[in-house]
């Protein structure tokens, strides 16, 4: 358990790491709507304030969903990696805590979006995807088509390449027609 | 700032617009140009010597750009493209490393006024050389170890990037290699064709008789041509007869021969995928973890039983059809030149529509194929997952949802092939009917000079042209869809030699033993990550001396079985060292090492075989006696010879038939026999009751004695003959040495402890109410 988890917004300045048989019943906080004031620490950390009195700090806000919910349950680690806090839609918070959280998330998911495929080659073994993507230009190196190529629901593709990077095309139905093509053969 | 002045005077160079530093005067993982080399320089003061230069993929706001991490003899800059540079002298570094998000990763410096700079980011590709250039920070700021020892951990991590192909990504065989699959394709081809060269003999005589049923498959039209013009309007009855025996004897030696040949040819083929198999599968014994990590067994089997087969058809092809057809080819058009040369002209009309046409629907036909291929791949992926696990979908009582879910990949691959269909049915229709228009046209414009000028052509010429332009397409047909066979059985043929040309298990120290294995074990400075996301042994450090019996304890994922991964040498591929009795592991003999180490896991692997065969698995020689022995030692010999077949008990896959603690006991029996100098255990009673357990660990009791010992354990009590234990998480070690001492320092293996007595006591006082 950290040293920092749980600090309460009394005169309290040493860490207390909770009983044993808390640690094991603790139940989890869920952060819904306005109920929790995020301050941004570092690129990818907050602390929180809970209206409780609750005082949380340097927590990780992380998916727990980062292929299929990206609004939906956002848990806050501690520097340990022990969970937190969960929030449960990032829609529900009002604008500015939400802001918050979604900066340090779009610091920690580096999941560019392949707005155009300018081209692709296939030789000895590896499809490369030439691509324009919301973070600049880039080449995207593919090995297996099955495992690293993947259609969600139809219009979502997430690639992963050679090297464990993540992209994605949030809605395939918004491709050119010629980034279509080059798409196409491999889906 | 580029273009401006700064305070080190570095315009200067600007100005000059040329550097004083070249690529060879520093470490680097690409070469910069001189641009590149200007903006990096500029950052950097005069006086100070370059160490390296790591180029990465991301600027600090995550996007694609080449930004730079400098590291001199004094400091670290960070440069990005605009020039904007960043310096941390090395004696304000407290800590440094790369912290990896999702899709990049960031290389963070703590400073000791408790400021902490987000330095360089980068996407996975590059995060392994950051993760050295940390630790050379790390060393640097510590100032124990001098410059040059400091930049070997980059060098070597630099070499390492040497080892894998920059195109696409393989293993080479040694660093700086020609990697095997970006060579050329004709090199890919000859590769295959050493499996061919063997038959040659065989191959060169169906080739010589290829050549004779292609000649007398030419002569019927010939004969028909005679019959026409010769026999039946004369009314000659011996003519009659004579032809209808010569094409008789025609057809005999055509069929007969044919037969040979096939018979041939198949006994040909049979052993060329005999031997392509067998070394496939005698390589994927030796391939490395990591490859099997990335590479699903069903595909392994797939490159063995589909992949083999492609190619064999096609180097068939090559050495007989191409042969085959091209004489055909030729010998046909020559007959027609020599029948009427007009005529052959108007029939080669439809031939650049046969091939524009082959050409397109092979372009058009493949990707239907590839989509047709991984449908199927996920049918058959259901497959494999769902029936093994039918105990659990009828416990689940999920045989509804199981059967929706197939049918939903079933129905994908339907809707796919049925769109396939429609061209691959289509194609070779509209083929024939653009043949039979050639035909047609012959019929037309042939027919009338056979009514207008008989002279010039007859009836029977018109007969036998019609035939040999039917026979015409045949051979087009073959060489125009001939690079698409080729470009299939190229893929195939990457993929067999991705098995059998990868690179194996390293075995440098092959030959290499030790004159006795004592078992002193050193993990020093050790760190792996499995993939470039997430590092699963962070500079891992301790010793174990011979005879010790060690307990590793931790959470899930910590690291536990990465280190036993690491021992046993299935991942070669870690930074630092670990040593066996003062030898680097990884130069000691991989079959010597290995034969000296028991290793008994938690889900243990037992084979369609008898139990004796199970036992003696690994020392094929050992007596009945010694089997017997060895199942009395794990406790296993009892409930063996309770069986009705006792020791000839055949168990079913993977050991069906027995309960959990049985089979561990067996594989306990297997280690016994091995008689190992080290032991490795890997949560072996994490699946069995209590009474089992206790089963288990007399038999292991009795296994370790003497021998260094390495037991990871959730249950604690598995530890209660532990002389050290050692607590990891995150992939470091938190806490080292005898269970006193750690209890005694009430830190995390304390805490484990108590955790565990109070579930213990909670799953104590439940079963007593139960019995009450």
């Amino acid at each position: 358990m950290s040293d920092k988890t749980e600090t309460m917004a009394t005169n309290e300045t040493e860490p207390v790491s909770p009983p044993i048989e808390e640690e094991i019943a603790r139940e989890r906080i869920y952060i819904d709507g306005d109920e929790a004031h995020f301050e941004r620490v570092d690129i990818t950390n907050v602390d929180v304030n809970l209206f409780d009195g609750r005082r949380f700090e340097h927590l990780e806000p992380r998916r727990l969903f980062p292929r299929t919910g990206l609004e939906r349950y956002i848990t806050l680690l501690d520097d340990d990696g022990n969970e937190v806090a969960v929030i449960r839609n990032l829609a529900s918070l009002p604008a500015e805590e939400r802001r918050v959280i979604e900066m340090c998330l779009d610091e920690y998911y580096h999941v560019p979006h392949i707005t155009k495929i300018t081209g692709s080659l296939e030789k000895f073994g590896v499809i490369k995807f030439f691509c324009e993507t919301d973070r600049g230009d880039c080449t995207i190196e593919v090995r297996n088509i099955v495992h690293q190529i993947k259609l969600m629901y139809g219009i979502r593709v997430m690639f992963l390449d050679n090297d464990d990077n993540r992209y994605e095309i949030p809605d395939i139905r918004k491709l050119d027609r010629k980034s279509m093509s080059y798409l196409n053969d491999y889906l | 700032m580029w273009g401006q002045t700064d305070t080190n005077g570095k315009a200067k160079y600007l100005f000059m617009e040329e550097t004083h530093v070249t690529n060879a005067d520093f470490m680097h993982n690409r070469e910069l140009d001189e641009g590149e080399l200007l903006l990096v320089e500029s950052a950097v003061p005069d006086g100070e010597r370059f160490v390296f230069v790591l180029s990465t993929d991301l600027n600090k706001k995550s996007r694609y750009a080449v930004n730079y991490l400098a590291a001199t003899d004094t400091a670290l800059y960070s440069v990005d493209e605009e020039g904007e540079s960043e310096r941390v002298p090395y004696e304000s570094i407290e800590r440094c490393y790369v912290k990896r998000n999702y899709g990049n990763a960031v290389f963070i410096i703590k400073e000791a006024n408790g400021r902490s700079r987000n330095f360089s980011r980068f996407t996975y590709t590059s995060a392994s050389i950051f993760d050295a250039a940390a630790q050379f920070a790390e060393t640097m700021a510590e100032g124990e170890t001098g410059l040059h020892d400091a930049q070997a951990v980059v060098e070597a991590a630099l070499e390492r990037r040497r080892s894998y192909c920059p195109k696409c990504g393989r293993a080479l065989s040694r660093p700086g290699a020609e990697c095997i699959y970006c060579q050329s394709k004709h090199k890919l081809v000859k590769k295959v064709a050493k499996y061919v060269l063997p038959h040659k003999y065989v191959l060169l005589v169906c080739l010589v008789l290829s050549g004779v049923t292609t000649a007398t498959a030419m002569l019927p039209p010939y004969m028909t041509k005679t019959l026409v013009d010769d026999v039946l309007p004369n009314g000659n009855k011996p003519g009659l007869n004579t032809v209808v025996i010569m094409l008789l004897f025609a057809y005999i030696l055509q069929y007969g021969i044919g037969m040979i040949r096939s018979y041939l040819l198949r006994v040909c083929g049979d052993r060329i995928v005999r031997d392509l198999r067998s070394d496939v599968y005698r390589q994927a014994q030796y391939l490395p973890m990591r490859f099997y990590d990335k590479t699903s067994t069903g595909s392994v089997i797939n490159r063995i039983s589909g992949d083999t087969s492609t190619i064999q058809a096609f180097m068939l092809r090559v050495t007989q059809e191409v042969v085959v057809q091209l004489f055909t080819l030729v010998g046909i058009v020559v007959i027609m030149m020599s029948m009427n040369w007009q005529l052959t002209l108007l029939s080669l009309i439809p031939v650049p529509f046969v091939v524009m046409g082959s050409r397109i629907f092979g372009r058009k036909i493949r990707p239907y194929y590839r989509k047709i291929w991984r449908r199927w791949s996920a049918v058959t992926s259901i497959l494999t997952d769902s029936l093994p696990g039918i105990r659990i979908i009828k416990s689940f009582t999920n045989e509804k949802e199981a059967t929706e879910n197939f049918d939903h990949y079933n129905e994908e691959w339907l809707k796919t092939d049925i769109k396939s269909a429609r061209i691959t049915i289509a194609f070779p229709q509209i083929v024939s009917f653009v043949i039979t228009m050639g035909s047609l046209l012959i019929w037309a414009v042939g027919g009338r000079l056979v009514i207008e000028s008989p002279d010039f052509i007859t009836a029977g010429d018109l007969v036998a042209f019609i035939s040999y332009t039917s026979m015409f397409y045949g051979p087009v047909n073959f060489f125009a869809n001939f690079n698409d066979s080729y470009q299939s059985t190229l893929a195939a043929a990457e993929r067999i030699l991705d098995i059998i040309d990868a690179e194996p298990e390293n075995n440098a120290g092959e030959g290499k033993t030790l004159e006795h294995m004592d078992g002193k074990i050193e993990f020093k400075n050790v760190s792996f990550s499995f993939d470039r996301s997430k590092k699963a042994l962070s500079n891992v450090t301790f010793t174990i001396e011979p005879g010790d019996v060690v307990g590793i304890v931790g959470t899930t994922g910590s690291g536990k079985s990465t280190l036993i991964n690491l021992l046993m040498r299935f991942y070669d591929g870690y930074d630092g060292e670990i040593l066996m009795d003062g030898v680097d592991i990884r130069q000691i003999d991989m079959e010597y090492y290995r034969s000296q180490i028991g290793y008994v896991q938690q889900e243990p692997m037992m084979f369609h075989d008898t139990i004796f065969n199970n036992i003696s698995y690994g020392t094929p020689n050992a007596s009945v006696e010694e089997v017997m022995h060895a199942a009395d030692v794990a406790n296993a010999h009892q409930f063996v010879a309770r069986m009705p077949d006792a020791y000839d008990t055949v168990l079913g896959e993977r050991g069906t038939g027995l309960s959990g603690g049985e089979r561990q006991r067996l594989s306990i029996a297997r280690a016994v026999l091995k008689n190992p100098s080290v032991l490795f255990f890997d949560e072996a009673t994490a699946s069995v009751d209590s009474e089992t357990e206790n089963l288990i660990q007399t038999a292991i009791e009795r296994l370790i004695s003497g021998r260094t010992t390495i037991m990871i354990a959730h249950r604690l009590s598995t530890l209660r003959r532990a002389n050290k234990i050692i607590v990891v998480d995150k992939g470091e070690i938190l806490e080292m040495g005898t269970p006193e001492e750690l209890l005694a320092k009430k830190g995390k293996y304390w805490r484990l402890v108590e955790i565990q007595t109070m579930s213990d006591k909670v799953a104590a006082s439940k079963a007593e109410e139960r019995f009450e």
